[in-house]
């Protein structure tokens, strides 16, 4: 008989966290599946069951490598690992006795459950200049969280409180087939079965069209007038929750002033919407309730994200869907706590953390503690950065970040660069020091959902391939050069020490599999208990939800929320949009990929080998443009080309790329990224977002046109 | 006994967790090469086919419709197959493949109300078998039923399929259909 396990683990392929199960035999997995018994009762998609085919997949890392040639070159010598992890901690160091810890930037991508680690490597460091793509996805809603009412908000899919969401709008979102964020596509599906309305917000139809009850299909870039337009029929019909509004809200007769700039019809006009559309969403909100509000991260992506989350926070604020049982939840962690506090509990020098790279400029950048890439990119190309050493992580900036050019030229003048991955990225092709990690399916680590309430255990299946290690080990090995008293002699001892609020230790928490705060422990209507405030209220200087941001207005930011039209659209650069008639979003999610990860992944890629733009069909007739052609779309900034879908629910003057993409397959060291990537469409000397710094990715112009045969 | 499936195109999202469930379950090779394209045919018993999307007005239709073997009781494929090569599992009432048997001539393709029969790398005939192997397992769900986070599968007995349908039904009738 062959010997078979059975490995109980969480999937870490996006930032989901279902719960697998892996069936090794002799030492070969045979089959990812869901576990029936976790909180995602055994379901997955098809991107964390591909996950068996990154295992044994030819393309992986086995060794740490060092660049030989020029940088890009593609010649490597193979390394050991202490050698590799002393020059980066070599570099590093020298880096901080000659310019200062901030010179050292340590980089991560949209995190995979090691952000507590990349936060305390920093940390360990001393340097604020933590980058990742959090300015543009998470960071602004979390941070309007906390300024609005001390928490982060979650939508209650879960009827702990007996009552499930009798409204949802789902923002900028499509939940049920990427970009969880806390919550799962599971649940909503699940709570859908309960729910009357479905109110959608998108540029286009998604795989929940069908079921939607009402679609307001907002012109990209438009939310927050959107938001605004709705408080304003909510406010003046009088549908807000008074009693609430009353006790629990701060500056609602202000809020309620500069809502009457939004009249419907103006908002109508702003948004393409129709006005009685706006009307009727905002009435079905107030009035069926409990009510939440998904949050996607297109919203994030813009040039004014902090005033749109604010706008639709004060939406949920205004009628009393907070806290409730089946409107929106500050989730209450597990008794061990979350991993979060391992990064954090490493202190700062208060100077280095002020002085973040764009921090003078992007103030919630500070407050978030993460510096502005862009900014860090583009003191690189014009030779004026601090920056010395840059260690990045799971992350792929050539991919990720907005221009393309920008980023590249900037790496090109980074003094020293290492990088981990699975692959070698066209990130890593520059790299001085490429080292290979180790894929979930290999490695033993603690996941901590983003909605707080559960960490749940990974447990390796199989040994990693040639020399990969774990992320939590590489950082654990560079933390040691570069700051050791805040790392560890042995991997069991730094997990303990995340666990030790638990009371139970690695072992018992691997065999347990997760470890939540649900049902019954979860409180709803904590304000109104001593939970954050003797005598109840929320965890802001006025103790209120606040609607005018006394925060924010000691930053210097307007502490009410507005509309801004965005950088570039037929309104704000006319001229301009007579070369590029078409809106462009330049972030149209799919399910079979996250990111710029599992182009490798032949079940994934077979499903889906091509990027796509979708066009109206009536557009592209005047274009000449069929289904499938290949087309090339053009901004200021450059052209990349992909193949034409037809997608009859699009405004016509609206068109929606997908990001991201790249050739695995391709030669390196660019493997296709110039062709493909919408990056190299988005621009990164157009104003950010005042607040945060937030690019732009979903509502710029474009032209297009069909590709010759062989261009 | 005669088991069944039910596929529900209202509930499906379209996200293909299915189709990779069942390549999982049946072990196909994982074809860890590129370009990935070039794949062999017949890697997965289900597929997923999207209707639309068309617009009227604001009303969008739009389904995606998961389709697999349905395993016939007076099964076109069985009588046209000419070596016998496809059968009833005499427990569960699924359409099977004797491998051995098939010559790979997919007759079974022309004569399949569903286009329904796949071709392995040999040109054997490969079906959905309702997961029979896991059933026999003891495993009550099918491997794509389990893995689809949108409920939009259910596997039975005909009758445990004709009741869930009929609840469907009935609760569509109380609510009347909502759609944009
Ligand atoms: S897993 Fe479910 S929702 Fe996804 S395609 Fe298959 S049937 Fe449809
Ligand atoms: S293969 Fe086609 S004809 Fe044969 S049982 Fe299945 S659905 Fe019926
Ligand atoms: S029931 Fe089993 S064999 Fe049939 S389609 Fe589903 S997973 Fe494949």
């Amino acid at each position: 008989m062959s010997d078979t396990k059975i490995i109980k683990s969480t999937c870490k392929s996006c930032h989901g966290t279902c719960g697998v199960l892996v069936t090794v035999e002799n030492g070969q997995i045979t089959r990812v599946e869901g576990n029936p018994d976790s909180l995602t009762r055994g379901t997955m998609c098809s991107k964390g069951q591909a996950a068996f085919q990154e295992v044994n997949n030819p393309n992986r890392l086995k060794y740490p490598l060092k660049r030989m040639g020029a940088r890009g070159e593609g010649k490597w010598a193979r390394i050991s690992w202490d050698e590799a992890l002393d020059m980066i901690g070599t570099k590093i160091n020298e880096a901080k006795q000659q310019y200062g810890a901030n010179s050292v930037v340590i980089g991560q991508g949209t995190g995979r459950g090691y952000d507590p680690f990349t936060i305390r490597l920093a940390g360990s460091i001393g340097t604020g200049n933590l980058m990742g793509p959090a300015h543009v996805c998470y960071l602004p809603r979390l941070l309007v969280f906390a300024l609005m009412i001390g928490g982060r908000l979650f939508c209650d899919l879960h009827g702990w409180g007996g009552e499930y969401p009798k409204t949802i709008i789902s923002w900028a979102k499509q939940m049920e087939v990427t970009n969880v964020d806390g919550e799962m596509g599971v649940w909503l599906l699940d709570t859908l079965e309960k729910t009357k309305n479905l109110v959608m917000v998108d540029p286009r139809s998604t795989r929940l069209s069908n079921r939607a009850t009402q679609w307001l299909r907002v012109r990209p870039g438009t939310d927050a007038a959107l938001a605004l337009g709705m408080m304003n029929v909510i406010i003046n019909e009088d549908l807000y929750d008074r009693e609430f509004v009353t006790q629990w809200t701060y500056g609602f007769e202000k809020l309620r002033e500069r809502v009457q700039e939004y009249p419907v019809k103006k908002v109508s006009e702003i948004t393409w919407i129709p006005e009685e559309d706006i009307i009727k969403a905002a009435r079905t909100f107030a009035t069926e309730k409990p009510g939440c509000i998904l949050i996607g991260e297109p919203l994030e992506a813009a040039n004014n994200c902090i005033q749109t989350l604010r706008a639709i926070l004060c939406l949920a604020a205004i009628t009393g869907n907070i806290e409730r049982p089946g409107s929106m939840m500050v989730w209450m962690p597990p008794a061990a706590g979350n991993l979060e506090a391992f990064g954090r509990e490493v202190r700062l020098p208060e100077e280095n953390r002020k002085n973040i790279i764009g921090g003078d400029k992007y103030k919630l950048c500070v407050l978030g503690r993460i510096c502005h890439p862009e900014t860090v990119f583009k003191q690189l190309k014009e030779g004026t950065s601090q920056v010395q050493a840059m260690h990045l992580q799971g992350t792929n900036p050539l991919l990720c970040y907005a221009n393309t050019r920008e980023v590249f030229d900037g790496l090109m003048n980074l003094p020293f660069l290492s990088v981990a991955d699975l692959y070698m990225s066209p990130t890593a092709e520059y790299a001085d020091i490429v080292l290979p990690v180790a894929h979930w399916l290999e490695m033993d680590a603690i996941w901590d959902d983003m909605a707080v309430f559960y960490i749940a255990a990974i447990n390796k299946a199989v040994e990693p391939p040639g020399e990969a290690k774990p992320d939590s080990w590489i950082f654990n090995e560079i933390g040691r050069r570069v700051g050791p008293e805040h790392w560890f002699e042995t991997m069991d001892d730094l997990w303990n020490h995340v666990l030790r609020k638990s009371g139970i230790t690695f072992k018992e928490f691997q065999e347990k599999g997760y470890l939540a705060c649900t049902g019954k422990d979860q409180v709803y209507y904590k304000y109104k208990t001593d939970y954050w405030k003797p005598g109840g209220g929320f965890r802001t200087k006025t103790g209120k939800i606040e609607l005018y941001s006394t925060q924010l207005e000691g930053l210097g930011y307007d502490p009410l929320p507005y509309y801004l039209e965005p950088n570039e659209s037929p309104y704000s650069t006319p001229e301009l949009a007579k070369e590029y008639p078409l809106i462009l979003s330049a972030g149209g999610r799919f399910p079979y990929f996250f990111h710029s990860q599992y182009r490798q992944l032949p079940w994934l890629r077979k499903l889906h080998p091509y990027p796509i733009v979708q066009i109206h069909p009536e557009t592209a007739g005047n274009l000449g443009i069929s289904e499938g052609d290949w087309v090339w779309i053009e901004t200021p900034r450059g052209r990349i080309k992909q193949k034409a879908e037809l997608l009859p629910t699009l405004d016509p003057r609206v068109t929606i790329c997908q990001p991201h993409w790249w050739y695995p397959e391709r030669p390196g060291p660019d493997h296709g990224l110039w062709e493909a990537n919408a990056n190299v469409l988005t621009a990164s000397d157009l104003p950010f977002d005042p607040a945060i710094g937030a690019s732009t990715f979903r509502a710029l112009i474009c032209k297009i046109y069909k590709a010759e045969e062989g261009e | 006994m005669q088991r069944a499936i039910f596929r529900d195109k209202d509930k499906c999202i379209g996200c293909y967790a299915c189709v990779v469930a069942c390549q999982m379950e049946h072990a196909f090779p994982p074809h860890p090469s590129f370009p990935p394209v070039a794949e062999p045919e017949g890697v997965s018993l289900t597929s997923v086919y999207r209707y639309g999307p068309f617009m009227e007005g604001n009303k969008v239709t739009q389904y995606f419709i998961p389709m697999s073997c349905m395993h016939c009781s007076d099964a076109p494929c069985i009588q046209a197959c000419p070596k016998s090569a496809l059968y009833k599992d005499p427990l569960t009432g699924t359409t099977m493949v004797d491998k051995e048997k098939c010559i790979g001539c997919r007759f079974c393709l022309w004569v399949c109300p569903y286009g329904a029969p796949r071709y392995n790398l040999e040109g054997k005939c490969e079906l959905c078998d309702l997961c029979t192997k896991r059933y026999k397992e003891g495993k009550k769900k099918t491997a794509c039923e389990a893995v689809c986070i949108a409920s939009a599968i259910f596997s039975g007995t005909t009758e445990e399929v004709a009741s869930h349908k009929s609840k469907k039904a009935a609760k569509k009738l109380v609510e009347g259909s909502a759609t944009i």
